[in-house]
């Protein structure tokens, strides 16, 4: 007991200031690409390169547009339709896997992690969508996921908010369907898969605090 | 297509079949492929047993799957599991080399560098490319700091189970300090869009990375050296899901003392020294054991892999068409070994077998759990590093 004791005494408060101070790290290729020299169409295989300019819902991060484009380290490139102001103090999240590769499904946990403690925002997991005020969908819309997302949403007390982590979720990315087919999202976050700090950017959007 | 137990590629006259650890297939006439699986059954009366529904979607799970675990009193007598509700059956065949390299990335994100360097090794060997030792030795760094990462998320998974708060907290800081060191030196947490057919797809600096992969192993040492004086977390892994034999893999075959690890006879490795760690116990403890020595050892490799890269060019190479070439391979992945056996004409995808190590694993760990009671659940399967997403169809 006092060896972790002493240790977390060494370690002192390593907890970000985001969203007050500006983000000390992004993934960068988990940022929206912005064009810096050469063609302004070069080879995308999501078609989301059109004219210089890039479809952020469509991005997979893969980097094949380098060097024609290069990350913008931007991770506040979330668009939320809503801002619920009840949730200001607190809101509960349910994350469903709608079929994901599984990075989705760690960048959205890593948000109660140390570095970004999302507690001290008044932002907390919840394990049933019966206690949840958002539902944070990640990966494509696999057929088995349909029902259990449909019935995820249902049992939800209003107000509810839907988002749509990721490209997978927003578009379908390369991998399927998005999860428009059952869900209307209201606010989508994008990047393959989007940095931890753009997850939690998005979330205070949705609760009116950004 | 389903997951076997073997890679297999059936082209409806041969059945084109990867052992493990093999790069060499073997052909034969085509048989049902249903001989590879072999169902489960329990022994029980199951209508004298009470059935406890647990997912797809349940708080506590990382990835969506179903269970239903069949229990006599506290005593789980059997579990019966359904992998299926988020199979994204992803597209292979039909497409060029390189929209497919983008969605093996994707099979498992978590273990991307893994999965690609093993499709991009494959297609350089099929169309006889020539790598440079630089390029080998950037994909082992890429693929140990990728297991780093994934064995202190197992931990942190085994450490959060057991309310063991300070040691899951630290862990999960230890982790997020590396994807961030991996975030700077490749542009991205989980290496997507890095490897490429014939090389890398853009610069990378790798410079600093050896010393904060160093310190971030020597740190985890100490958090492993205290867990392992504290009863409390010791008692939840002892004994918990004992699995022995060689149908399983990774650290999980290593813990119940089989010394085989896919990296010691893959080519990538040569000339690399490092330990294979085992334990005997089989147990959850056993593969907590395995995984955390293996921290230590791939840092140590990591440092062997900086010292031989040199300057890196991005000069790629072209892929070039090959004529009905089938070709395979094996990867050494975080969780366990992979197989892939690839059929490719004209630069596209003719035909693909695959087999993650979770679906050996997913199978060890449904008969492992017999006679364990509710308790040892969590820790059984976290205990396993499985990837739901990588156990899916592809077509």
């Amino acid at each position: 007991m006092k060896a972790w004791i002493l240790r977390s005494f060494r370690k002192g408060i390593i907890t970000t200031k985001f969203p007050k101070e500006k983000n000390e790290a992004a993934s960068p290729w988990s940022t929206i690409p912005v064009h810096v020299s050469g063609s302004k169409d070069p080879y995308c295989p999501t078609g989301a390169i059109n004219d210089g300019t890039v479809k952020a819902d469509l991005c997979i991060s893969c980097g094949m547009c380098y060097p024609e484009f290069e990350p913008s380290m931007d991770i506040r490139g979330s668009v939320s339709k809503l801002s619920v102001p009840v949730l200001k103090k607190s809101i509960r999240l349910y994350h469903l896997d709608a079929g994901t590769c599984g990075a989705c499904n760690l960048e959205v946990m890593a948000l109660a992690g140390p570095h970004y403690d999302m507690a001290r925002l008044g932002i907390s997991f919840t394990n049933t969508p019966r206690h949840a005020d958002a539902l944070l969908v990640t990966g494509v819309l696999a057929p088995g996921m349909m029902e259990p997302l449909k019935k995820a949403f249902d049992a939800m007390a209003a107000p509810k908010v839907v988002f749509a982590i990721g490209a997978c979720a927003i578009s379908g990315s390369l991998l399927g369907k998005s999860i428009s087919e059952v869900l209307n999202a209201d606010v989508t976050v994008p990047g393959c898969p989007p940095d931890p700090f753009a997850i939690m950017d998005a979330i205070q959007k949705a609760r009116g605090r950004q | 297509m389903k997951q076997t137990r073997f890679a297999y590629i059936d082209d409806g006259k041969s059945l084109h079949t990867l052992g493990r650890f093999s790069e060499v297939y073997m052909s034969q006439e085509t048989k049902e492929v249903n001989d590879f699986r072999q169902e489960r059954s329990s022994g029980k009366d199951s209508t004298k047993l009470s059935i406890f529904p647990y997912g797809p979607s349940s708080g506590g799970m990382v990835e969506s799957v179903y269970f239903d675990i069949l229990t006599e009193g506290e005593k789980i007598e059997d579990i019966r599991y359904d992998t299926d509700f988020k199979n994204r059956a992803i597209k292979f065949t039909g497409l060029s080399l390189e929209e497919a390299l983008l969605r093996m990335e994707r099979m498992n994100g978590v273990h991307a560098a893994s999965y690609s360097s093993l499709f991009c090794q494959i297609c350089e060997k099929s169309m006889d490319m020539e790598i440079t030792d630089d390029i080998k030795n950037l994909r082992v760094l890429m693929m140990e700091a990728e297991r780093i990462s994934s064995h202190l998320f197992v931990v942190s998974r085994l450490t959060g189970g057991a309310s063991q708060n300070i040691a899951h907290m630290n862990t999960l800081l230890l982790r997020e300090n590396l994807l961030r060191a991996i975030a700077t030196a490749f542009g991205h947490r989980y290496f997507f869009g890095v490897n490429r057919i014939g090389g890398i797809g853009r610069p990378v600096n790798v410079k600093e990375l050896g010393e904060q992969v160093m310190r971030i192993s020597e740190e985890y040492g100490e958090i492993y050296h205290t867990l392992m004086d504290s009863r409390v977390f010791i008692d939840r892994l002892d004994r918990s899901a004992i699995i022995k034999g060689e149908q399983s893999s990774g650290p999980v075959m290593r813990g119940s003392g089989i010394k085989r690890d896919g990296r010691s006879s893959h080519r990538y490795y040569e000339g690399v020294q490092f330990n294979v760690p085992t334990s005997n116990g089989g147990d959850a403890l056993a593969r907590f054991i395995v995984r955390s020595e293996e921290i230590a050892e791939s840092a140590s490799i990591i440092e062997q892999a900086i010292s031989g890269i040199g300057d890196i060019k991005l000069d790629s190479q072209d892929v070039h068409a090959v004529e009905g070439i089938i070709s395979g391979g094996f990867m050494e992945t975080p969780s366990g070994d992979a197989s892939l056996i690839l059929k490719i004409k004209s630069g596209h995808l003719e035909g693909i077998g695959f087999r993650s190590p979770s679906v050996l694993n997913m199978e060890a760990f449904a008969e492992s759990i017999h006679g364990n009671t509710f308790a040892d659940f969590l820790f059984g399967y976290e205990s396993l590093g499985i990837w739901i997403s990588e156990m899916g169809d592809f077509q």
